[in-house]
C-alpha cells in the first residue's frame, strides 16, 4: 500500500551502514570503529532487528540498496553473507535494481567477493583514494596502491558495475601528481568515478593536525586546477560529470546517490545511519553501545530528527537537485514534488547568479555553468 | 484624601553601575512590606528584558512605599534612576522630583566615576544626601578606606556614612531612619493652582500615555481637566495612582506625592518631559523649571538588510519612539544602502539597545553604519550648519571651519594606570586638564577629548588598560575648530557613501591605510578582484586588493546525511545575511562597522 505513495514520501531505496574498520582514516568523519570487530555479531543481530522495525515487519521492496561504512568488507565472508540475507529479507530488490557495497582494497578477498556476488550485490564501490604511497599515508589509509588493481581482479569477473573513489587536494599533493592519480585510475577502465575534494572535517585527526598548523592545505588555485582537470579529462574519456563529484559513462550513474540528489525518500539502518521517511529526516546515534543496547532492548536508536516545513523542504530540494550537473532543477519536476513554483520561491537568487554567470537557465531547467561548478557553495547557500 | 506632606519623603538612589542600587531598592520594598518576600526578587524595578540582561536600569520608575517609624506612617517615594553614563540626563530628571538622594557606594569597589557624577548632580539639585556603603557583608568590603575616599572626593563627613547590605537587608532600617530624618518634607501649597512636574512617561497599549509626575502645588484628581503648560493641550484625567510597585489607582494626589496620571493621550510625543501639568480651569501663572532636552551625541544610519523592509523599519521606529523619546530618526537615503534612517542616540549603549529592540521586537534584520558625532561646519559663504552624516559634509574647498564636539572626560582609576590612559588620550588628540588624588592609589584624571575619539571604544580601552578598575564619565561641553577632513572609501572604483568617516588630517593617511586593510579582511572574496581605496578628495591615500574567489565547492559525499550538508551551507549563509550589495560587491555589516575600529589587529 505504501508503494502507491510518491518516491519522495515513501522510500524506494535503502542505506545500510557497517561501521567496522581495520583502522580509522585521518580524514574520516563517518560512524566508524577500529578494533571493534568483536562486536560484529551483536551488531548484525541489532541491525536485523532494526530492519524489521523500520519495515514494520512487512518487507519493503526497493529499487536500490547501498551498503556503506566504515568498511563493510571488514566483516568476514560468513558475516557478510548473513547481512546480505537479512537485507534481502526486509528490503527485497526489484528486478534490475542496483545493489552497491563499498569495499576497501585492503580487506577484499575472493571469499568475500563471492559472498557479495552470491548475496545479490551487483555493484562495488572501491575506495582507492590515491595511488601515491605518500598521499595514502597523509590520508592514513592502510592499503598499498597496488592493492587496488588486485582488488579489481576480484571485482571485474563478478560484477558488471564498479566504481572507484579518489580524493584530490590531499596535503602534499600537486596538480601534477593528481594528474598521475587520475591517469592511473583511468588505466583501470572504470565506468564510474567519484572524485572528492578533501574536506577537513572538524574533530577528525587530520583536522586536528591542520588546525595545529602541522598540515598545510593545498592552495585554492591548485585545488581549482585539479578539479578543472578532472572534469575535462574524464569528459574526454567518456565519463561525463553528472554530479559535483561524480562521473560516469552513460547508464553507469549511481542510482542510489541520485535518490539523495532528487530529494527522494530512503530507509537508513545501522550505526549513525540517516534516513528520510515521510518528510522526516533523522539519523541514528553514532555511539555503538547506545545503538546496540537500544536495539537489544527493543527500542529504536534514532537520534537527531527534523521535520522541515514545506518551504524549507522545497529549498532543500533545490540545492540537492542543483548538484546534478546535467539534470539540474527542472521547473515542472520541482513544482510537482514541492508544490512550489521555482520562480516564486527562488527567482531572485537564481536571476542574480544567472547574471553573474554561475547558473544557466534555458527556460525549463536551471543548471550550473562551468564557472558555477567552482563556486557551487556560494550559489547553494543563497537558495536556502 | 491627600497624604500630609509633613510625612512624605521623596528620594532617589544614585550609584555607579553595579553598586547594588536595584537590590537596595528591593530591600526597601521588602522591609516596608510593599512587596512580599515572594515578590522580592532581583532587580524588581527593572521591568524590561534588556535591562535585566544588562543589569542596568534604563527608564526612571517611581514606587510609593509606606513605612511606619516610631508609630508614624510615612509615605516614601523612591524614584529610580538609570546608572549608565549614556542616561545621565534621566538622572537629573529624576532628581528634580526629589528632596533627597541615597548615595550608594560599593564597599568593595569604592568611589567610581558615576558615583562622583551622580553625587554632584544631586548636590547641584540641592538634594539632601544620605551616603551609604553597600555590600558591607562581603569579605572584600573596606568600609574605612571607602569612607575616606568619599570624604576626599565629595567632602562628605565619614561619620554620616551609613552601612548596609542590599542582599541581607542589614542596615536597612537605619537607612529608612536617615531618609526620614535628613530628607526635608516637600514644600508646596495645597490651595494654590495645580502644578505637577512630569519627570517621565511611558506608553501603554490600553491607557495611552502614562505620565509619571510629582505634585508640587494643589491636588490632581480623576475627572479634572488638565493643561500641559508648554504643550498647550488640554486633557481629561482618566486615572490617577501610584506604583506600589504595581499600579494602584487613587482618587487624588496632593502636595509632594508622586505617581501617575493617564488622560487618554495617544502619543508619547504629546507629553514633554519636564513640562508642568496644571488645571485647565484654574491654571498656574508660572510653570515649573523644566529640563534641558536630552541631546543625541551619537548618530548612525540604520537600514533594513532587505530592501523591502523599509516600511517595516519605519513602523518599528515609530513604535519604539512611543516608549523612548530620547532617540531621533529621520529618513535617509544612501547610494550604497538604499532607504533607511539616520538615528541619534544618547550614547553607544543607547544605540545598541535601540538596535536590539528594533530587531527583537519587530523581527527586522538591520545593517548599521559606523556611529559618528555631529559636526558643525562653517562654509566659505559664512553659513553654519550641523551635520550628523559624514556623507553630507561638503568638499574641503567649501569649508571655512570644521568644528567637532568636545567632551570633558573624568576617569577614576588606579594611579598606576594613569600613564597608560594619558597615552591613550594623547593619541586621541586629548587636552590634559588635571589629576586629583582620591587616595594614594586612586586618582581622578580629567581630559578634554574630541567626542568622536571617545564614543566608539574608549570605555573598552579604559577597562582593559585598568583591568576593569577604571571608570569614566563625560559631558559634552561644546564645539571646537579642528583640522578635520572626510575620508572616502571606494570599493571596486565606486565611492561607498556609507563607509565615509571624518578624521583628523594628521591621522588621515594612517587611518586610511589601516581602514582599507580592515575592509580587505571584512569584505568577502568575490568572483573578481575587488580594489579598496581610501581617498581624501581626489587623493588616494591607501589601496588594497581582495583577490578573486576561485573555488568554493564542497565536492564531498555526505552519504544520506542531507541535514548535515544543509546545515553547513546554512552556516555559510548566516554570514551573508546582513550584506548589502554595492554595485557588484557585497559588503557585510562587520565591514560597515569596522571603519571605526582603530585597533591594530
Amino acid at each position: 500500500m505504501n508503494a502507491t505513495e510518491p518516491t519522495w514520501v515513501w522510500p524506494r531505496a535503502a542505506y545500510v551502514h557497517v561501521p567496522f574498520c581495520a583502522h580509522k582514516c585521518g580524514y574520516c568523519d563517518f560512524a566508524s570503529l577500529a578494533g571493534a570487530d568483536h562486536l560484529a555479531e551483536r551488531y548484525l543481530a541489532a541491525i536485523g532487528r532494526e530492519m524489521e522495525a523500520a519495515t514494520g515487519g512487512v518487507p519493503q521492496e526497493v529499487d536500490n540498496i547501498f551498503v556503506g561504512g566504515g568498511t563493510p568488507t571488514r566483516l568476514d565472508a560468513d558475516q557478510l553473507g548473513r547481512l546480505l540475507a537479512m537485507i534481502r529479507r526486509w528490503f527485497p530488490i526489484t528486478p534490475g535494481g542496483e545493489w552497491t557495497v563499498e569495499a576497501n582494497p585492503g580487506t577484499l578477498d575472493s571469499a568475500k567477493a563471492d559472498a557479495l556476488a552470491e548475496g545479490g550485490v551487483n555493484r562495488v564501490s572501491l575506495g582507492a583514494q590515491s595511488f601515491q604511497p605518500d598521499l595514502l599515508r597523509a590520508l592514513e589509509r592502510n592499503h598499498a596502491p597496488e592493492e587496488v588493481g588486485r582488488a579489481l581482479e576480484l571485482v571485474r569477473p563478478r560484477f558488471n558495475r564498479w566504481s572507484l573513489d579518489l580524493i584530490f587536494g590531499v596535503p602534499g599533493s600537486t596538480p601534477e601528481n593528481w594528474v598521475d592519480d587520475l591517469e592511473t585510475a583511468l588505466s583501470l577502465g572504470p565506468d564510474h568515478l567519484s572524485c572528492y575534494g578533501l574536506v577537513y572535517e572538524k574533530g577528525t585527526a587530520l583536522w586536528k593536525q591542520w588546525n595545529a598548523g602541522d598540515v598545510e592545505s593545498v592552495d585554492e588555485e591548485s585545488e581549482r586546477s585539479m578539479y578543472e582537470f578532472t572534469i575535462d579529462r574524464l569528459e574526454r574519456e567518456g565519463l561525463a560529470m553528472y554530479e559535483i563529484s561524480n562521473f560516469a559513462r552513460p547508464g553507469h550513474d549511481s542510482r542510489h546517490n541520485l535518490v539523495y540528489w532528487t530529494n527522494d525518500a530512503y530507509f537508513g539502518v545501522g550505526l549513525g545511519a540517516a534516513r528520510y521517511v515521510r518528510g522526516v529526516r533523522s539519523s541514528n546515534t553514532r555511539e555503538i553501545f547506545a545503538y546496540l543496547r537500544r536495539l537489544e532492548a527493543g527500542l529504536d536508536a534514532t537520534g537527531p530528527t527534523e521535520t522541515l516545513d514545506p518551504e524549507s523542504r522545497a529549498r532543500e530540494t533545490s540545492i540537492l537537485m542543483l548538484r546534478r550537473t546535467q539534470t539540474g532543477i527542472e521547473r515542472a519536476d520541482f513544482a510537482r514534488r514541492t508544490s512550489f513554483n521555482l520562480d516564486d520561491l527562488l527567482g531572485e537568487p537564481i536571476r542574480r547568479h544567472v547574471s553573474r554567470g554561475l547558473l544557466e537557465d534555458d527556460g525549463s531547467r536551471i543548471r550550473f555553468t562551468r564557472e558555477g561548478l567552482f563556486l557551487a557553495d556560494t550559489v547553494l547557500c543563497d537558495l536556502l | 484624601m491627600a497624604f500630609d506632606p509633613k510625612f512624605i519623603r521623596n528620594f532617589s538612589i544614585v550609584a555607579h553601575i553595579d553598586h547594588g542600587k536595584s537590590t537596595l531598592a528591593d530591600q526597601l520594598l521588602l522591609q516596608s512590606g510593599t512587596i512580599t518576600p515572594r515578590e522580592f526578587r532581583e532587580q524588581l524595578l527593572d521591568d524590561m528584558d534588556l535591562e535585566r540582561e544588562r543589569g542596568i536600569t534604563i527608564k526612571a520608575r517611581a514606587v510609593a512605599i509606606n513605612y511606619v517609624m516610631d508609630g508614624q506612617n510615612y509615605e516614601l517615594n523612591l524614584i529610580d534612576t538609570p546608572g549608565h553614563v549614556d542616561f545621565h540626563y534621566e538622572v537629573s530628571r529624576s532628581l528634580a522630583a526629589c528632596e533627597g538622594a541615597i548615595l550608594l557606594v560599593d564597599a568593595t569597589q569604592g568611589v567610581q566615576a558615576q558615583t562622583v557624577a551622580n553625587a554632584y548632580a544631586a548636590i547641584n539639585n540641592n538634594l539632601a544626601i544620605v551616603p551609604a556603603l553597600n555590600k558591607i557583608d562581603m569579605q572584600a568590603a573596606r568600609p574605612d578606606e571607602i569612607r575616606e575616599e568619599i570624604f576626599s572626593t565629595l567632602g562628605i563627613d565619614p561619620a554620616e556614612i551609613l552601612s548596609c547590605s542590599g542582599k541581607t537587608g542589614q542596615g536597612v532600617p537605619e537607612i529608612f531612619r536617615a531618609v526620614i530624618d535628613r530628607v526635608p518634607q516637600p514644600a508646596g501649597d495645597p490651595n494654590a493652582p495645580l502644578r505637577c512636574l512630569i519627570f517621565d512617561s511611558k506608553f501603554d497599549d490600553y491607557a495611552g500615555v502614562v505620565i509619571y509626575m510629582r505634585v508640587v502645588d494643589g491636588v490632581v484628581k480623576v475627572g479634572q481637566k488638565i493643561l500641559l503648560m508648554a504643550g498647550g493641550t488640554e486633557h481629561d484625567v482618566i486615572s490617577v495612582g501610584q506604583f506600589r510597585p504595581h499600579q494602584v489607582g487613587v482618587d487624588e494626589l496632593g502636595v509632594g506625592q508622586v505617581g501617575y496620571v493617564t488622560a487618554n493621550i495617544k502619543r508619547l510625543s504629546d507629553v514633554r518631559i519636564g513640562d508642568t501639568i496644571t488645571e485647565a480651569l484654574r491654571p498656574a501663572t508660572e510653570s515649573l523649571p523644566g529640563y534641558q532636552e536630552p541631546s543625541q551625541v551619537v548618530f548612525c544610519g540604520l537600514f533594513p538588510a532587505t530592501h523591502n523592509q523599509f516600511e517595516d523599519l519605519r513602523t518599528a521606529l515609530q513604535k519604539l519612539a512611543l516608549n523612548d523619546a530620547s532617540f531621533t530618526y529621520e529618513p535617509e537615503s544612501s547610494d550604497a544602502l538604499g532607504f533607511g534612517f539616520r538615528c541619534g542616540f544618547l550614547g553607544m549603549l543607547h544605540m545598541e539597545i535601540v538596535q536590539q529592540r528594533l530587531e527583537r521586537e519587530s523581527n527586522l534584520m538591520l545593517v548599521q553604519t559606523a556611529p559618528n558625532v555631529t559636526y558643525e561646519i562653517l562654509t566659505n559663504k559664512g553659513e553654519t550648519s550641523l551635520l550628523s552624516n559624514p556623507t553630507r559634509i561638503p568638499d574641503a574647498g567649501e569649508i571655512e571651519e570644521f568644528r567637532e564636539p568636545i567632551a570633558r572626560v573624568n576617569f577614576i582609576l588606579p594611579s598606576e594606570n594613569i600613564g597608560a590612559i594619558m597615552q591613550l588620550c594623547e593619541d586621541r588628540r586629548g587636552t590634559y586638564l588635571k589629576t586629583e588624588y582620591i587616595t594614594t592609589t586612586r586618582a581622578i584624571l580629567s581630559y578634554e577629548l574630541p567626542l568622536a575619539e571617545m564614543i566608539y571604544d574608549l570605555y573598552d580601552k579604559l577597562k582593559s588598560a585598568t583591568r576593569g578598575y577604571g571608570t569614566m564619565d563625560y559631558e559634552v561641553i561644546g564645539y571646537k575648530a579642528s583640522d578635520l577632513c572626510r575620508l572616502d572609501i571606494l570599493v571596486a572604483g565606486e565611492k561607498v557613501d556609507a563607509l565615509a568617516i571624518v578624521v583628523h588630517r594628521s591621522h588621515a593617511d594612517r587611518r586610511g591605510r589601516k581602514l582599507v586593510k580592515k575592509l580587505r579582511a571584512e569584505i568577502g572574496r568575490h568572483q573578481f578582484e575587488v580594489a579598496i581605496q581610501a581617498a581624501i578628495g581626489t587623493r588616494v591615500v591607501a589601496r588594497e586588493t581582495i583577490s578573486a574567489l576561485r573555488k568554493n565547492v564542497t565536492a564531498k559525499c555526505y552519504g544520506g546525511d542531507i541535514s548535515r550538508k544543509r546545515k553547513l551551507l546554512e552556516k555559510q549563509k548566516e554570514g551573508k545575511k546582513r550584506m548589502k550589495q554595492v554595485g557588484n560587491v557585497e559588503i557585510s555589516q562587520e565591514a560597515f562597522l569596522s571603519v571605526l575600529d582603530d585597533s591594530d589587529d
